[in-house]
């Protein structure tokens, strides 16, 4: 059967849009520029420290606000059966994001639990998978993690669960700048 | 009149099988084994020809469940004026002996113009490979004289309720009875075209031609009794069930 | 309709009490009434004055009293279709208890043990096609994973202005008597003009032989569509504001009729399947068959009307609906797209007649094994998967076996049979080329109206896995048969009044293999027990109580028996059910053999 790794938020899934988010540098695939939402924080400097629980297939909280140039720590636990995500982000960005998610599950490299072990650096046309992605963490379940953000204020953002699925079915949160 | 008494006698039979197998079973939910009864008029037509306008029947009536029952068939022919000139009833046990197929065994009476006789009938009706309809038939009769006779029918879709049906009946005596007109050999075919329009599945009016023929020893028989060997008709008629 | 709606409702209301009340008690009242939904006055069946029924809102966790009386003048019952319960409560007459008779109140007492979107419908003669049949409700005890802002139940039937009687009776005498779609000269003419004489010769001729035909694709048409009782025309209207999630609570009560279903202009995320909630899965369409049920979630953005659209899979009707910022709105109505004709790839074999079944031994092995192999995905030549990335510009041709997929040659059936176990959806990415819940190149096969997503069963995963999930104790084998012609229906070639009952032991995890043989789809439904659909999740296999077996296929389920009674199981279309595709099914204690010694 598969072989699942443990995660840990350097993986990264998204081939496309975080090569855009990442200190704002910008991609060529949007639809328009990609806005500024933002960018890592170091733990130590954060303002504030939230506890998410993510939940099959929802986030304890779905609204948390945020000041422009806050930076907040976050403390994610899975608590599903599943694997989930809490990706920082626009929400066209996360639709660009779920088209990648979505492929990775039909090619049989992520399961709805995990990871599936594999070189993925021999795969001609996969080597964007490597790529770091800051604004997001994928958790297997029972897994816990961090991510610090330090937030613009510039763009309507969302965090939001790109499991193909689990977005529609209402994994998403808003952050509100008020 | 004993046309008549056969029917009835017939028709009584039917009613006494049926009132003896309807199931006795009250949880009458699951319909998978009851009886059904369906009532053919396959035709019904008044055959336009030189002389005297004839008018023709064919029907069947079946009782059965999915696997077994009886058959009641009759078909015949009257002068508008009269006499009747051939009228045939069978009562048959039929038993579904393949996924298409009845095979059918019981008793024939023959009442026409002359001597009647009475037949033990073996046969096979049902579909056949690229949707022919067919019924074919071998017959032993009281005088020990053996025939064989085979009907077969082909619905050809015009539209979905223009159809257009070639038919074909063909007999051949294995001996002569001379009585009833019939010789050994080939004695008798019969081809016909009808239109019919479904005004519903039950329901079908129709136009055709029909033609029939005698051979042989049959033929000559004919020719001696001063009746035509062949004849053609057009033939406007219904047919029907229900 | 001719009786007072409001009526029907105040009585409804009144009967059912306050909505979300603990300890439900409700009376429904099985009566007869005219209406008129099609322009006809018609006798239907109602249930509290209603048509269809009132919808039954439980909540897990709380014992239901519900009082039925029959007012019509023969048997009636009600079955609560996909309710786990005491077997005595299951309302089959003959099997659970004798049938409620003329004038009598039977109640029925049970807990309820589950959550999610059900319906209950007579299970007495023809009854549920003339109106006996509604929704059931069931408010979860736990939060649910997923968040919707309103809901709506769309329960989809199929009307006829006969009776169930009558229809039953026109297909016992003349099988194709509603086939208006039959081939006639002038299509055989186009083929010729399409394909030539010869190839338009040998297709006639291919049939022919077996006596089937490529448009029998339901047996009874004549049927109107129906969503929530209404027809197209009267346009039923669900209500919503821009930006919420609506959850739509699909149910196909029809008696004879699967439906194609979309909402031109939104996808739609499917997340509960059977009452049972799945891993949500976003889909543009799905076909719904007979007696499943699917809840799906849609976002309409846009302060506009969709429509609804459920195409019945023969094509010979649609029931459609509205999703509406405001009453009144309507939106396109697409045409109906054009009738699929069966292929010879839906024809079983077995109809062919003559073929050595040994011969498709290599089938059983198409679950697990090849599964297992499809997850490895080192045993993939990696040099094909340059395009991943991109999924569309991949040449399917060069996947494994994937050459198969269009040829019909029989010859090649055994590695065909492979193929069932390879997840096709998993490859193809949403192209509708290949669909793995039909044989290949079945005419059968649906493609979204828009290209994208179709629903396949391999999609359905259990939101939660489940907990005993092992491999069976014994197999099975149901080989769905029938004979066509003389319109009866039956499992492994034995009808139901000639068949032995099947017997389960209580603990013991039974496969079920159904092989379809015959060239319609059959929605089988157990009574009573989960049956889990083997698409390969393993673990993730997802509970059903009605899985759709496709002509010429094999279709597995696994049924943790743990339901002691004697429950139904058979095929769902009304008229093969009647006809003799049901088995009696007796779960019986396991006897420990060291206690008799």
């Amino acid at each position: 059967m598969f072989s699942i790794r443990p995660l840990v938020a350097a993986f990264c899934l998204s081939a496309l849009a975080p090569l855009a988010m990442a200190g704002g540098s910008h991609g060529s695939h949007g639809d328009e520029a990609t806005p500024n939402i933002g960018q890592p924080g170091v733990a130590a400097q954060a303002t504030r420290t939230v506890s998410i629980t993510l939940y099959d297939n929802y986030y304890e909280v779905d609204a948390l606000d945020v000041k422009a140039g806050e930076t907040l720590h976050f403390e994610l636990k899975n608590e599903g059966a599943l694997l989930h995500e809490f990706n920082i982000g626009t929400a066209p960005m996360h639709k660009n994001h779920q088209r990648e998610m979505r492929k990775m599950v039909a090619s049989g490299m992520m399961t709805e639990t995990g990871m599936v072990e594999m070189d993925h650096s021999n795969m001609p046309g996969m080597e964007d998978m490597k790529h770091d992605d800051p604004n997001s963490i994928l958790l297997a379940p029972g897994e816990s993690g961090e991510l610090t953000w330090t937030f613009s204020g510039d763009a309507e953002l969302e965090f939001a669960c790109n499991m193909p699925g689990h977005y529609q079915a209402g994994m998403v949160g808003e952050f509100s700048s008020n | 009149m004993t046309a008549k008494k056969t029917a009835c006698a017939s028709a009584l039979l039917l009613g006494a099988t049926l009132a003896l197998s309807v199931s006795p079973l009250a949880s009458a939910e699951m319909k998978d084994d009851a009886i059904m009864t369906k009532f053919m008029l396959d035709r019904f037509e008044v055959r336009h020809q030189d002389g005297d306008d004839l008018l023709s029947w064919e029907a069947q009536i079946n009782t059965r469940t999915d696997y077994q029952g009886l058959a009641f068939k009759t078909s015949g022919e009257r002068l508008r004026n009269g006499p009747t000139e051939s009228a045939e009833y069978q009562l048959l046990y039929q038993r579904l002996v393949s996924e298409f197929f009845d095979a059918q065994f019981g008793i024939r009476y023959d009442n026409q113009p002359g001597p009647s006789r009475t037949y033990a009938v073996a046969g096979l009706q049902g579909l056949a490979p690229y949707w022919f309809e067919v019924d074919a038939n071998l017959f032993l009769s009281d005088q020990g004289d053996a025939s064989a006779r085979i009907e077969a029918e082909y619905d050809l879709l015009l539209t979905q309720r223009l159809v257009l049906q070639p038919a074909a009946e063909i007999t051949v005596a294995f001996s002569d009875d001379e009585e009833i007109g019939v010789g050994s050999g080939l004695s008798k075919a019969e081809i016909g075209v009808r239109l019919r329009y479904e005004i519903s599945r039950k329901l079908a009016p129709y136009v055709g031609i029909n033609w029939e023929k005698s051979f042989g020893d049959t033929a000559d028989f004919a020719r001696a009794e001063g009746e035509d060997t062949e004849v053609g008709s057009v033939v406007i008629g219904v047919s029907a069930w229900f | 309709m001719r009786f007072s709606m409001i009526q029907g409702l105040i009585l409804a209301i009144a009967s059912l009490g306050p909505i979300g009340a603990m300890a439900g008690s409700y009376d429904l009242v099985i009566d007869e009434q005219i209406v008129n939904i099609t322009g006809k006055d018609k006798k239907a069946m109602t249930i509290n004055g209603q048509f269809p029924g009132p919808t039954l809102h439980f909540r897990e966790g709380e014992d239901v009293t519900i009082n039925v009386t029959n007012r019509l003048d023969v048997d009636s019952s009600l079955h609560w279709h996909g309710l786990l319960l005491p077997y005595q409560m299951d309302g089959v007459p003959g099997l659970s208890f004798d049938g409620i008779k003329p004038g009598e109140t039977f109640s029925y007492q049970f807990p309820v043990k589950q959550s999610g979107t059900y319906w209950y419908h007579s299970h007495s003669g023809f009854q549920e096609q003339e109106g006996v049949f509604g929704p059931i409700v069931i408010e979860a005890a736990k939060r649910e994973p997923f968040k919707v802002d309103r809901e709506y139940v769309v329960m989809l039937s199929d009307w006829s202005d006969e009776t169930g009687e009558q229809i039953f009776s026109n297909l016992k005498a003349q099988s194709d008597y509603y086939n208006y779609s039959q081939q006639t000269v002038g299509d055989f003419f186009d083929d010729v003009k399409a394909s030539g004489w010869g190839a338009a010769f040998k297709d006639r001729l291919s049939w022919g032989s077996m006596r089937m035909m490529p448009t029998d694709i339901a047996d009874v048409s004549g049927y109107s569509f129906l969503m929530n009782g209404k027809a197209p025309q009267s346009n039923w209207t669900a209500l919503f504001e821009k930006g919420e999630r609506i959850r739509l609570r699909f149910i196909n009560g029809s008696a004879m009729s699967y439906f194609d279903v979309r909402i031109p202009g939104l996808e739609m995320t499917l997340v509960q399947s059977d009452g049972n909630n799945v891993q949500p899965v976003t889909v543009d369409e799905f076909r719904i068959a007979v007696a499943e049920t699917y809840d799906v979630i849609v976002r309409p953005r846009e302060d506009k009307a969709f429509t609804i659209l459920a195409e019945s899979v023969a094509r010979t009707g649609y029931a459609r609906g509205t999703l509406a910022p405001r009453e009144g709105m309507a939106a396109e109505v697409p045409e109906l797209r054009e009738r699929p004709l069966l292929t010879m790839s839906d024809m079983s074999m077995a109809s062919m007649g003559g073929m050595d079944h040994s011969n498709m031994a290599g089938m059983e092995g198409m679950d697990h094994s090849n599964m297992a192999g499809m997850a490895d995905m080192k045993g993939m030549d990696h040099s094909n998967m340059a395009g991943m990335a991109d999924m569309k510009g991949m040449d399917h041709s060069k996947m494994p076996g994937m050459e198969n997929m269009e040829g019909m040659d029989h010859s090649k059936m055994a590695g065909m049979a492979g193929m069932e176990g390879m997840d096709h959806s998993k490859m193809m990415m949403g192209a509708s080329s290949a669909n793995s819940d039909y044989a290949p190149g079945s005419g059968l096969a649906p493609e979204a109206a828009n290209g994208g997503k179709f629903l396949v069963y391999a999609d359905l995963k259990a939101q939660v896995p489940f907990a005993n999930y092992r491999e069976p104790d014994r197999e099975i084998e149901l080989r769905l048969t029938g004979n066509m012609e003389r319109y009866f229906w039956s499992i492994n070639g034995i009808k139901y009044s000639d068949a032995e009952p099947v017997h389960l032991k209580l603990g013991e995890r039974v496969r079920i293999k159904f092989i379809n043989d015959t060239m319609m789809m059959h929605p089988m439904h157990l009574h009573g027990m989960w049956m889990q659909l083997d698409k390969g999740n393993g673990r993730f296999n997802p509970l059903k109580h009605t899985v759709n077996v496709a002509p010429n296929t094999t279709l597995t389920v696994d049924v943790p028996v743990d339901a002691l009674g004697q429950w139904a199981f058979h095929c769902h279309l009304m008229y093969h059910m009647a006809a003799g595709m049901f088995r009696k099914v007796i779960v019986e204690e396991a006897v420990v053999e060291t206690a008799a010694q």
